[in-house]
């Protein structure tokens, strides 16, 4: 057993984060306020081979594993606490990873290198007005007609729709192919949203994660050509649980990442700062509450770093069942946003009155990784249903 | 064009913490890293190798990790020594190694940001026997010179010398390059020598390394005029 990393991780890390420090953190509060990642900070990610690193050389991706893209996503986080440049780039790391598996060649040639150019955005379309966590229960469908495929319906809590729609791209999307099968009647399909007839797309003002738009993308009539099918037909089910294991320790990777920035510079401000004739740091009260938060974060990290690994073992040897990843992955997307919540929350307080203010910095980070307690790659209660399951075994499954 | 590029592995000043007893830097646990201006040497050893040609070796005084992030930066192989002694006997190792070395320009940072002695790049140019030039901002080759613009604080210089020559630089020169994730993995494929030399006996030993006492004046300003007549009677 070894928890070291490698030392080409260690030193990507560093390379990452001065990256981080340099390109994105001094864009912080912009991205938060306006509402936007500039494109300059698109660019100079995609230069770094950021965007769409999972993706193979051959597309202008580097190809990376998923304890490097963790590395990265954490370090991105940490730059920019509000989630928003996490999301962007952890949901085309994700979903790259599975377009770039299952997509047919042509669209994998078409589509892919302006993905890890940064020219256009590609997301995962999944979510439905009826509900998000029941995907089997999907109603957008899909047919053949001639040499094309039929689209109909609608999709909301989209990431990156004003994005998509902007600058082009498109979706990883959940479709119903053949409604009598319930969930083995689900397809994958590559749905592109700027200036295409039949798509229109609109965005929703939300709480947080400012900096990367979330709306909804209704879908009407829209044909789409034969090769954007992703992988087999009747099969995106199984396609799209592997997308969410592929995303989901990204997504608590970047909660880790932004509580651990908040959470040193609690440290280095309670130690600066006086009450009562002594620092904030030398009161018993506030020791706790740091070792605490020190302790639930490692603990996160693990999970987070473990299932990632797990990933690359699956991938690369052949090793772990399904069964063991679901648990894995559901266990960090479970445990790593809420702990990151509760740090930055406690964080916040230390302040006082400061932390209250949006010069403080930690309330974006509030805001943003709430996304991930509310839902967003996976509600809670859905990790819970999945640990559950395979636990205690599919007979007991409630649905 | 064939470049050594001189680099030392130092402590992340930026992480050391000071034991409040003793005064002594705590060390224990602290990251290193590559000298800031000697990474700017590197960057411009690549950049000459990009345009010209050629080959750039890295001879570090420090560990295995920073000869692959100087491999990761661009270079072609790396040779790492272990360099604890003063400046006099940092540059004579150097000097003993690069004179089995095929060369046409050296490039050092201007001084490393944990001594400051500035001394590495003067005494092994004289130890080799080759023109120095220092403080250079601006840096071309032509016609088997390298002519450089110096920064001499209170005025600029225009200076040429010879190949093989050694130049030290200036953070000015260029914004080093970070590496990224395929360069890094590029990097594993590429050589590290390693290299034992004995230590010669220094010159100068330091026997001691204590912390500044920085008093805060602790001066409470009670509102934004208070500040404006701090501010208004430092300035006069």
């Amino acid at each position: 057993m070894d928890f070291l990393f490698k030392e080409e991780q260690e030193l990507f890390r560093k390379s990452v984060r001065e990256f981080c420090e340099k390109k994105i953190a001094p864009k912080a509060n912009e991205i938060d306020e306006k509402g936007e990642i500039p494109r300059k900070v698109l660019d100079d990610m995609a230069a770094f081979g950021l965007l769409g690193i999972t993706i193979s050389q051959e597309y202008g991706g580097s190809g990376a594993d998923f304890i490097t893209a963790a590395i990265a996503t954490e370090e991105i986080a940490r730059a920019d606490i509000s989630m928003a440049t996490a999301v962007y780039y952890l949901v085309e790391a994700g979903w790259g990873f599975l377009m770039n598996r299952y997509g047919s060649k042509k669209a994998r040639e078409e589509l892919l290198p302006d993905v890890t150019k940064g020219k256009t955005f590609l997301g995962i379309a999944s979510t439905e007005a009826a509900g998000g966590s029941d995907v089997a229960a999907v109603s957008t469908t899909m047919a053949k007609e001639g040499e094309k495929l039929m689209v109909n319906g609608s999709k909301t809590f989209i990431s990156g729709v004003r994005e998509a729609a902007k600058y082009g791209g498109g979706y990883v999307t959940v479709v119903k192919t053949s409604p009598e099968l319930a969930h083995k009647g689900l397809s994958l399909c590559y749905l592109p949203v700027k200036d295409v007839p039949g798509i229109t797309t609109n965005v929703f003002k939300q709480m947080g994660r400012d900096g990367i738009s979330t709306g909804a993308i209704i879908i009407k009539n829209v044909a789409i050509p034969a090769h954007y099918l992703i992988g087999d037909w009747n099969k995106g089910f199984y396609y799209a649980m592997e997308g969410f294991n592929c995303a989901r320790p990204l997504v608590a990777a970047a909660c880790i990442g932004a509580a651990e920035k908040a959470l040193e510079s609690g440290i280095e401000y309670i130690k600066e700062r006086r009450a009562f004739g002594s620092p904030l740091a030398k009161f018993e009260g506030m020791q706790f509450q740091v070792a605490e938060a020190y302790a639930k974060l490692e603990s996160a990290r693990l999970l987070v770093y473990k299932a990632a690994w797990m990933l690359d073992q699956m991938y690369t040897k052949n090793r772990f069942s399904h069964k063991e990843i679901n648990k894995a992955v559901a266990s960090a997307k479970l445990v790593a946003p809420t702990v990151a919540f509760d740090i930055i929350k406690d964080v916040l307080i230390w302040h006082g009155a400061y932390g209250y203010t949006k010069e403080a910095g930690l309330e974006k980070g509030l805001r943003g990784v709430a996304s991930y307690i509310m839902g967003a790659e996976g509600a809670q209660n859905i990790m819970k249903l999945i640990i559950g399951r395979e636990l205690l075994g599919k007979e007991f499954a409630p649905y | 064009m064939d470049i050594i590029v001189c680099l030392k592995q130092i402590f992340d000043l930026g992480q050391i913490m000071v034991d409040t007893a003793t005064k002594h830097p705590i060390t224990e646990g602290i990251a290193r890293k590559i000298s800031d201006f000697d990474k700017n040497a590197l960057e411009e050893a690549v950049r000459v190798k990009e345009k010209h040609g050629g080959t750039v070796l890295a001879l570090i005084g420090g560990a295995k990790e920073a000869a692959k992030e100087a491999l990761a930066m661009g270079a072609d192989e790396a040779v790492i020594y272990n360099a604890d002694t003063d400046s006099l006997g940092t540059a004579t190792i150097m000097a003993e190694i690069i004179h089995k070395m095929k060369y046409d320009l050296i490039l050092c940072g201007e001084a490393s940001i944990d001594e400051f002695s500035f001394q590495i790049g003067p005494r092994l140019a004289q130890a080799l026997g080759i023109p120095v030039l220092t403080y250079t901002r601006e840096m071309e080759l032509k016609d088997n010179e390298v002519v450089v613009e110096r920064n001499l604080e209170n005025r600029y210089e225009v200076a040429k010398a010879r190949l093989p020559a050694l130049v030290t630089v200036t953070k000015e020169i260029n914004e080093p390059r970070i590496p990224t994730l395929l360069q890094i993995l590029g990097a594993s494929k590429k050589q590290i020598t390693e290299i034992s030399i004995e230590k010669p006996e220094a010159g100068i030993e330091t026997l001691r390394v204590t912390a500044i006492e920085m008093k805060r004046k602790e001066v409470i300003l009670k509102d934004i005029e208070d500040l404006a007549r701090v501010i208004i009677s430092e300035k006069s």
